[in-house]
């Protein structure tokens, strides 16, 4: 009614007004529900119990009758099956200068050091079938890779302070120069951002990791890399100290916040390093054990299975050692076997199939953008 | 219309306070004429002779010091004849932090569009803002807050209007003030789904002209304002690229659109208190940035491929895109009388 007796006016200043003061006054809205509203509501029922029935006799299909279904085209992929996870709330920028930014949760990000590279630009592969549906080009960070910067670690004294400084200031010139690192957190737990957000950094190499649709390599263009100034050493004691992961955790929930990045998403470097000539997983093994995920505000990812080994076929005998990635590589190699049982081939064929099909990928990842990867 | 020396004496002004263009709209014997200037300038050493030239030319400049700043249009034909490169006032939707002078840029700039006998003297002026990116609501409220003071001094009622908002009041009057007012300028991209004239939810985002220029610019090793020539003068949107330049403006288009389309879909997903839409909106698109040849298309193929909980009716270029946020400024600004 509202709309059709300001269509009374062909002035659009005056439809205008009579728009803004209808506004003013309270337009009530139909109470009772109308004939064609209940037919409406109706077919809605019966469409939802049609749904509902159709998925049930999908879920209760007996088993040969899948298996009599045409065979292996490999094009939907095995999904992780953690449900994905909230995402934080809001973090806003407060305060910006030529030395740092200070958000709402408190973090401050130190940019004395900020370089720059490229803007990020990268194709993803759709894990519905890689070689079946587009891939997508993508200018969009969509995860966090977290690293260590087995660098020179002073004893975190009082005594060491200037030592401490030294070898920070070092560090991130050195991470400067080589782009190595979109932030690094120091000892202090101070944030640096050093190459520009919008930018890849060689922080990852050759590396795979998959979310519920899209599966990504080499994650230097698609992942932020945020690196504690820390080692893997176990005799180091705790990588990481209390401020760190402070600084960690306020980072992580403003990178999140902003670029709507899923938790699951947010892994440690060994989980997705990879070596393709061996075709083995975890050529890197920088926090393959110990990080703090939990304390990061973000579950546990050393349980997810790793896609490189579930998709591509990569073996994982380097990460045998990590207890905390044990669970997921015997998930991983489970889910493997069993795929490999489904299609009716010997393991180390289907591994060969997966291999190819990274192979493949990697390629058609090169042949479709102009992007250089770092590898 | 644009640059006419005879201004129209009117009641009421919209103003559209972009990155690289300030447009006026002013109703003059119902008709509605438009002036525009380019929102930049230029700065030259101090000499006797230059400054003799500028007045006898009746260039806009300022003397500084041992500076000489030329703005508005003629800041790009000295840019030419010196060998530089145009600076800005304002920078992604708002002032310059890093031109000290921006304020007093914009205002010598709104000054030459608007006054030419006399000041505002109490005359309706409805001015744009942009909506607030992610994490700067301040830096706009500061904005916002300067432009106000300044136009209040000139003699004028100001009042300020989302730029989104004035897309759809520029260019939607036929759906009641219903649907998707989109702005592509040169700093920002705004954005406004409007009900019946009520903002329902705005943003911006700073993917917009310049980005694609220095982008492309820094990839290709070539000036910015060589790349912003190429961009109007000869590219097209269309997948077909005659050079590698055509083809990092193809990319970084094709970015713009996607980070575009993303956040229209993110602010649906994000939108309280939203209206029960019963019929397919429209979507407008404006402002320079969409003035590539075969930007409609392709924005379009990108929105239908996206999941949106309302169907949009038709995605179309405004009826004269520069121009269109200066026109819903005046529409809210003769709204106030």
């Amino acid at each position: 009614m509202l709309e059709w007796r300001a269509a009374w006016t062909s002035d659009p200043v005056k439809r205008l007004q009579f728009l803004q003061r209808a506004r003013a006054s309270p337009i009530s809205a139909p109470r009772s529900l109308s004939l064609g509203a209940i037919t409406v509501g109706l077919a809605f029922l019966v469409l939802a119990f049609l749904g509902l029935a159709w998925a049930s006799a999908a879920l209760v299909q007996p088993t040969w009758k899948r298996a009599a279904s045409p065979q292996p085209r490999f094009t939907a992929l095995p999904r992780s099956s953690q449900k994905p996870e909230a995402a934080p709330g809001r973090v806003w920028l407060v305060e910006a200068n030529d030395r740092f930014e200070l958000y709402s949760n408190g973090l401050r990000v130190e940019t004395q050091f900020v370089t720059s590279t490229q803007p990020r630009a990268y194709l993803s592969l759709s894990r519905e079938g890689m070689d079946t549906h587009p891939a997508r080009l993508r200018f969009d960070p969509v995860g966090i890779v977290f690293h260590t910067t087995e660098s020179h670690i002073a004893p975190f004294e009082e005594e060491q302070n200037g030592t401490l400084r030294r070898a920070g200031e070092g560090l991130l010139e050195f991470v400067r120069r080589n782009h190595s690192y979109h932030f690094v957190i120091d000892r202090f737990g101070r944030v640096f951002r050093v190459v520009r957000e919008d930018d890849y950094a060689n922080h990852a190499g050759h590396s795979v990791w998959a979310d519920q649709n899209w599966v990504y390599l080499n994650l230097n263009q698609s992942f932020f890399g945020v690196a504690f100034e820390a080692t893997s050493r176990p005799e180091d004691g705790p990588p990481v100290n209390p401020a760190q992961v402070h600084a960690g955790r306020i980072l992580v929930e403003m990178l999140r916040a902003r670029y709507k990045i899923p938790a699951a998403n947010c892994v440690a470097h060994a989980q997705v390093s990879i070596n393709p000539s061996n075709r083995r997983a975890g050529y890197h093994t920088d926090w393959a054990a110990d990080l703090p995920f939990h304390d990061l505000g973000l579950s546990d990812n050393y349980q997810r299975p790793l896609p490189s080994v579930t998709l591509f076929g990569f073996t994982a005998d380097e990460l045998r050692s990590a207890d905390a990635l044990r669970p997921a590589l015997e998930a991983a190699d489970d889910l493997v076997r069993r795929e490999a049982a489904a299609r009716g081939m010997p393991l180390e064929r289907y591994r060969e199939v997966l291999q190819r099909r990274y192979k493949d990928a990697i390629a058609s990842v090169g042949k479709q953008t102009n992007v250089k990867y770092q590898y | 219309m644009s640059n006419t020396n005879t201004k129209p004496n009117a009641s009421a002004v919209g103003l559209d306070v972009g990155t690289s263009r300030i447009v006026t709209a002013q109703r003059l014997d119902k008709t509605t004429q438009y002036q525009a200037q380019l929102n930049a300038f230029v700065t030259l050493p101090f000499s006797k002779l230059t400054q003799g030239v500028l007045k006898k030319e009746r260039i806009p400049h300022l003397v500084q010091g041992t500076e000489i700043t030329v703005y508005g249009d003629e800041s790009e034909r000295f840019a030419n004849l010196f060998h530089r490169e145009t600076r800005r006032p304002m920078l992604r939707g708002v002032l310059n932090p890093e031109e000290s002078n921006s304020l007093k840029l914009v205002r010598e700039i709104v000054v030459l569009l608007l006054t030419a006998e006399s000041p505002g003297q109490g005359q309706k002026l409805c001015f744009s803002v942009p909506a607030a990116p992610l994490g700067a609501t301040q830096e706009v409220n500061a904005h916002e807050a300067e432009l106000k003071r300044m136009l209040d001094d000139l003699g004028y009622e100001s009042s300020s209007i989302a730029e989104g908002l004035a897309v759809v009041y520029g260019e939607m009057e036929n759906s009641n003030y219903t649907g998707i007012g989109v702005s592509c300028g040169g700093g920002l991209c705004n954005v406004c789904l409007a009900y019946l004239s009520v903002p329902v939810f705005s943003f911006s985002i700073g993917k917009a002209g310049d980005f694609i220029d220095s982008s492309v610019a820094n990839l290709r090793g070539e000036p910015a304002t060589r790349i912003r020539t190429i961009k109007e003068e000869s590219f097209h949107l269309n997948g077909h690229f005659a050079n590698k330049i055509h083809q990092a403006l193809n990319t970084y288009y094709e970015d713009m659109l996607q980070a575009l389309v993303s956040a229209i879909r993110d602010a649906f997903a994000g939108a309280q208190n939203m209206p029960k839409l019963t019929r397919p909106i429209p979507l407008v698109l404006s402002g320079g940035s969409v003035l590539a040849a075969g930007f409609r298309d392709r924005f379009e193929k990108i929105l239908r491929e996206t999941e949106l909980p309302v169907a949009i009716s038709e995605v179309r270029l405004g009826a004269s895109p520069q121009h269109s946020t200066a026109r819903g400024a005046l529409v809210a600004a003769l709204s106030e009388m």
